[in-house]
């Protein structure tokens, strides 16, 4: 089966670490993600400017090394991470602000890729909130 | 033959940017020619309350994009029955009433479900 | 169509579960997680309303057991192999965000 992943919640909240488990049984059953759309608060969970406590799982870290590793593609929300202050190299200098924290592998895109993704999968799942 | 999208929005217009990245995701479909539906649940059904003054919060006013709906090939804009009566509300003249069991058969209908 | 309903928030300070509850179908089924598992709290008013539904109900096994919450006998704890499978079972994943 193909799967498109939303996720519209921060590394620190519980639903990231959720996602982020499940779209990795997803792969052990031998299925296929689409891609990761990351929207709404999910914008932060693909920032590259995370401190976890030292006590605490590092979910942004994991969520990169996870997307890396098996070569998904994992989209960003332009719109939503431009309000959230989450930018990558090319639109910190558009926008002259002095931080990039968006860095490969994740790409920042338009919520036609969120559209494109449901299309192409045969199951679309949402993670957020707690 | 596209996927259909119900887009379930619970939030009101000014509790964050959810009701208006809601309706994004609701647009950027339209614009695709995308078959999309949106409800308004609970709380979303403020969004479709009258005399709303957005300026007095220095908010967006929504109502240019719910007019855009249309624009966009969205015709089928619901409003819970629900919790439109739960907030003292109206029948908005922008979106269908329906009753709880109206909403579960048009939820089935949908071939997939996004509820912010 | 059925669809599975996913619940993650508490349902003692918010209303997902129960606007989900008014919403759902005889072929629906919902699958609590995070704190939306606190529903399984024995006795509690969101237990009786999820035990009268008569609907199919889920728990994410690691947030019962993180929470001490028995299962009972009338939900299913489900690992996360378990949860992707479900979300193919059903025709659609429905997640309260």
């Amino acid at each position: 089966m193909k799967f498109a992943i939303a996720l519209f919640s921060a590394a620190h909240a519980p639903s990231s670490r959720r996602a982020l488990l499940f779209a990795q049984a997803a792969l052990a059953g031998g299925h296929e993600i689409v891609r990761l759309f990351f929207y709404q608060d999910g914008v932060y969970s693909a920032s590259s400017n995370i401190v976890a406590p030292q006590d605490e799982q590092d979910i942004a870290s994991q969520w990169r090394a996870f997307v890396s590793e098996h070569q998904l593609d994992g989209v960003v929300c332009i719109a939503a991470a431009l309000r959230r202050g989450v930018l990558n190299a090319e639109e910190a200098t558009r926008y002259q602000r002095s931080a990039v924290n968006l860095d490969a592998p994740w790409a920042l895109s338009g919520l036609g890729q969120l559209h494109d993704a449901a299309q192409a999968a045969d199951r679309l799942i949402c993670f957020g909130g707690p | 033959m596209s996927k259909s999208l119900l887009v379930i929005s619970r939030q009101a217009p000014w509790s964050g940017p959810s009701a208006r990245e809601a309706l994004d995701i609701v647009l950027a479909g339209g614009a695709f020619d995308l078959p999309i539906g949106l409800l308004f649940l609970d709380d979303g059904v403020f969004q479709l309350a009258t005399s709303q003054d957005a300026k007095a919060v220095q908010q967006k006013d929504l109502s240019a994009n719910l007019q855009a709906l249309s624009l966009f090939g969205i015709d089928d804009v619901f409003a819970c029955r629900h919790s439109l009566n739960e907030r003292g509300l109206v029948s908005p003249a922008s979106a269908q009433p329906l009753s709880s069991e109206q909403i579960h058969e048009m939820i089935d209908r949908y071939e997939q479900v996004i509820t912010l | 169509m059925s669809t599975l309903h996913v619940v993650s928030h508490s349902p003692f300070t918010d209303s997902r579960l129960n606007s989900c509850l008014r919403l759902c179908g005889a072929q629906d089924a919902i699958l609590l997680c995070g704190d939306g598992a606190y529903a399984l709290q024995a006795a509690s008013a969101p237990f009786q309303a999820l035990q009268a539904k008569g609907l199919k109900v889920f728990v994410l096994a690691e947030d019962s057991q993180a929470r001490n919450l028995p299962v009972p006998a009338w939900a299913d704890s489900v690992d996360y192999p378990a949860f992707v499978q479900l979300s193919i079972n059903y025709d659609k994943v429905n997640t309260w965000l």
